[in-house]
């Protein structure tokens, strides 16, 4: 891979994979030493948070379909609909 | 007829969520939304007041399962009837104006709110990612959300193997990180 996707392989191992203690304590000392990099895995964070908003949106589109399915909307059965306003129709005219 | 039984241990319901959400949120559904929408029609709400609650439910159980912080001390049921039970008293306090301060106190609405709250935070990253295009983003979707197993992802969006797919998820993550980067250089320069 090229350099700049290493570069957020390696920040995403940080971030969200399981560094070991040893690997963390070496991380944070490099951050400490590199305000650039800091900035880089700020900006990636914000990545990834703005990722799982999005995600759940879509979530909530999918939740929505789910319904639709289980429980599809009741179309009124017109011709009992229309049956129904004609007795109330007589009735009102008598 | 297969089994409707759902998965009992919550490793086994994250495999289910991650390798075939829909089936398993269907599921979940049909078993559950009869008794939120019983639950919430009982007190004073509505089909879609309870289908408001249920979704929201079924996002901070989804989350928590996908991040293994997921306790379930009986049925996945039972856990989604207590969370929907609880965000409709929320609701409810919230609509007739009364403080939330009793509630807050409660270890379950620490936990529902954090869950939800982060909902708000980042809607500038939202635009940059819809602009993203379909493939790139439904990548990126499948692979932070969803954490579909990469074998998944790589078959479904037919890529060769794992390797090249992991390797287009960073050049997409490349192109959100760059769009976002030159609309913040943008505003500092002007």
């Amino acid at each position: 891979m090229r350099l700049e996707l290493e570069q957020l392989r390696l920040v995403e191992h940080q971030v969200l994979g399981n560094p070991s203690a040893a690997d963390a304590a070496a991380w944070r000392a490099r951050l400490l030493a590199d305000p650039e990099l800091q900035a880089d895995v700020e900006a990636q964070q914000q990545l990834y948070r703005g990722l799982q908003a999005v995600g759940r949106q879509q979530l909530r589109q999918e939740l929505a379909t789910i319904h639709a399915k289980l429980y599809p909307p009741r179309r009124r059965n017109w011709v009992r609909a229309t049956v129904a306003g004609l007795c109330r129709t007589i009735r009102w005219s008598r | 007829m297969t089994t409707l039984a759902l998965p009992t241990s919550t490793a086994a319901l994250r495999h289910a969520l991650r390798t075939n959400r829909q089936r398993t949120l269907t599921r979940i559904y049909q078993q559950t939304f009869p008794m939120v929408r019983r639950l919430v029609r009982q007190h004073g709400g509505s089909v879609q007041d309870a289908q408001d609650v249920f979704h929201d439910a079924l996002i901070v159980f989804y989350e928590k399962a996908l991040a293994d912080t997921l306790v379930l001390t009986a049925s996945v049921s039972t856990y989604l009837v207590g969370v929907s039970r609880h965000l409709w008293q929320r609701e409810l306090r919230r609509r007739k104006r009364l403080p939330l301060a009793e509630l807050a106190d409660d270890a379950q609405e620490l936990l529902i709110s954090e869950a939800l709250a982060a909902e708000e935070a980042t809607a500038s990253v939202l635009d940059y990612v819809a602009q993203l295009g379909t493939r790139c983003r439904e990548l990126l979707l499948a692979f932070y959300y969803f954490q579909q197993p990469l074998e998944q992802i790589a078959a479904d969006h037919q890529y060769r193997n794992v390797r090249s797919a992991t390797v287009q998820k960073f050049k997409c993550l490349e192109r959100l990180r760059n769009a976002v980067r030159s609309v913040l250089v943008e505003t500092f320069t002007t």
